[in-house]
């Protein structure tokens, strides 16, 4: 009786046996991480007796006090800010001069989209090769045209550490936005910019008060898909700089996980991260309520 | 929009110089594999005039190509990799599998059933996609620990598999939602169940859009890198993780990094060319169709 009871209830309409499995792993994987990072940032490692101790809320207290932290967070905001600007602009200003049935094109926009797959882990080395002081190309070209000094590396300066990082980011993530965009760009109807031409419009009117708008809603989508990523960026900084020279490149992420891998501080890297996890839900549910994004 | 000749021209001409420029530095990258250290380390750079070697691969890899053809050596060098693309490869496969046959399961109720708190779930599936890794990495270190699933097949297919998941469900729906769901009613009405329906006639007019999915997660967990970087220590290393790794006490071994780099970069690209056509729908989760 029971089993008939449960395999009706199976292969009925009630749609909980169908999203059972990704409620257990979605609760298992990401519930339950968060409860154990609150709980955990209430305690701390003690070295001296190699376990957990309630500290209250010293950790938060120790965040609020931590130039480190607020650094980090202008890091994270700064590279996030350059990045999404670059990665429009160039994205749409590459989408628009892609977007055309000409000979080659469709080969072109293949080649554009070799860049997503490689790891960003890898494309860090790459970058931290050809920006090496010496054998590097990039340094190369920029100290050969005098924008460089050979005595200031580029990720081992300060000043640029950031740039360098940015420039391999901006690299591996343009050719994303220009595929998206320029799916928009396909899909958009011919009859206004037939009429736009009737009237006589330039091509720079045309742009911005037909196809921006017409492209707000993917431009948006992208926004979002990218912009969530780059809250969170870790792969780069890790690979191409640790954080240095001082601390001009550490993002959150990687501030968080030295914390607790490197330093051993456990519940100051959970608090670490549950800060950048709050920042990120805030910011990308505002942005979903604000330009009206649904799936 | 076509303009004159020579505005074409142009456009061509600036077209096939902007993603030269793009593709530089893969080209770079790949002749670096190619190149005998003292190659690499020369100033200026050598772009082009170099003798090509193969070592770089042959220690990496332990192949070798001799006069006799093509010989394959598993060696036991510092820099031999073969292993760690195994670890990537089963990693990658497993968890993609694990990961696409959940989220077709509960993409399909999503999209074919009406319940209270459907939106809010679809909102939630959602959100967390947003969890920096991090903060998922963090706890899981401890909980792995515990459970013994540091350095496991196991726990990074796992762990791979639910960072995959919120994108399988929310592309595996879309695609579902662009299939009619009057061929579901029409079924009802013949009398097949539920499970049914969705193994004889969803599942197979999706098989474009399961293909799509698979391809994205098999990238997104190939090219992953925090996770594998937390989670595993010595006997089980991916190979973004292992490329990082190649820096010794008298430099680093671009040379070998670079041909294990050129080398896993292959197969995901002929993966991506494969599902081109559902490409921008996969990388914005579903919201935008082709």
């Amino acid at each position: 009786m029971r089993v008939a009871q449960a395999r009706r209830f199976v292969i009925s309409d009630h749609p909980l046996p169908w999203l059972l499995p990704l409620v257990a792993i979605l609760l298992v994987f990401t519930v339950y991480p968060l409860v154990y990072n609150i709980w955990l940032s209430f305690h701390e490692f003690v070295p001296r007796r190699r376990a957990l101790e309630f500290v209250g809320t010293e950790n938060w207290v120790q965040l609020w006090n931590d130039t480190r932290f607020w650094q980090s967070l202008v890091i994270t905001f700064t590279y996030f800010a350059i990045a999404l600007i670059f990665e429009l602009v160039l994205g749409m200003a590459i989408a628009l001069l892609l977007d055309s049935d000409g000979f080659g094109f469709g080969f072109l926009r293949g080649v554009l989209t070799m860049t997503l797959v490689i790891p960003p882990a890898i494309v860090g080395m790459m970058y931290l090769l050809m920006e090496d002081p010496q054998f590097g190309v990039i340094s190369y070209l920029l100290q050969s045209i005098g924008l460089l000094n050979s005595n200031n590396p580029i990720l081992a300066t300060a000043s640029t550490a950031l740039a360098g990082v940015l420039v391999a980011e901006i690299w591996q993530w343009t050719p994303f936005m220009v595929l998206i965009f320029l799916a928009g760009l396909r899909a958009l109807p011919p009859e206004p910019y037939e009429a736009a031409m009737i009237d006589g419009a330039s091509s720079f009117q045309i742009f911005r008060r037909i196809t921006l708008p017409m492209m707000s809603k993917v431009i948006a989508i992208a926004v979002l898909v990218r912009g969530i990523d780059l809250f969170r960026v870790f792969d780069y900084v890790f690979v191409m700089t640790s954080g240095g020279p001082g601390a001009s490149t550490y993002s959150l992420s990687l501030y968080a996980w030295q914390q607790t891998f490197s330093f051993v501080k456990w519940g100051y890297g959970a608090t670490l991260s549950l800060v950048t996890l709050v920042i990120i839900l805030v910011i990308a549910n505002l942005f979903i309520r604000i330009a009206k994004v649904r799936w | 929009m076509n303009g004159s000749f020579s505005t074409r021209m142009l456009r061509t001409i600036a077209a096939w110089v902007v993603v030269a420029i793009f593709f530089f530095p893969i080209y770079y990258w790949t002749s670096v594999a190619f190149k005998h250290g003292n190659d690499i380390f020369n100033r200026p750079p050598k772009l082009f005039a170099f003798t090509p070697t193969f070592d770089n691969f042959q220690k990496v890899f332990g192949i070798s190509l001799g006069s006799g053809g093509i010989t394959v050596t598993p060696g036991g060098g510092n820099f031999y990799m073969a292993p760690r693309v195994w670890d990537s490869i089963v990693i990658a496969t497993l968890s993609t599998v694990l990961a696409v046959a959940i989220a077709t399961l509960a993409a399909y109720a999503l999209s074919r059933m009406n319940f209270r708190g459907r939106h809010s779930f679809v909102g939630w599936v959602l959100s967390t996609r947003m969890m920096p890794p991090v903060a998922v990495a963090v706890p899981m270190f401890f909980i792995y620990k515990n459970f013994g699933l540091i350095d496991t097949y196991t726990g990074m297919v796992l762990i791979h598999a639910l960072m995959n998941l919120p994108l399988a469900v929310l592309l595996m729906k879309s695609f579902f939602d662009d299939i009619p769901s009057e061929i579901d009613e029409s079924a009802i009405v013949d009398g097949a169940s539920r499970f049914m329906i969705f193994r004889r006639i969803v599942l197979p007019m999706a098989k474009g859009g399961i293909a799509a999915t698979a391809v994205l997660c098999f990238i997104f967990s190939w090219t992953e890198f925090l996770f594998a970087l937390t989670l595993t220590t010595t006997s089980l290393k991916t190979v973004p993780v292992v490329s990082s790794t190649f820096v010794t006490s008298i430099g680093t071994a671009w040379g070998n990094m670079a041909a294990l780099g050129a080398a896993s970069i292959i197969p995901a690209f002929i993966f991506i060319l494969l599902v081109q056509k559902h490409l921008v729908r996969g990388l914005t989760m579903g919201s935008l169709k082709q």
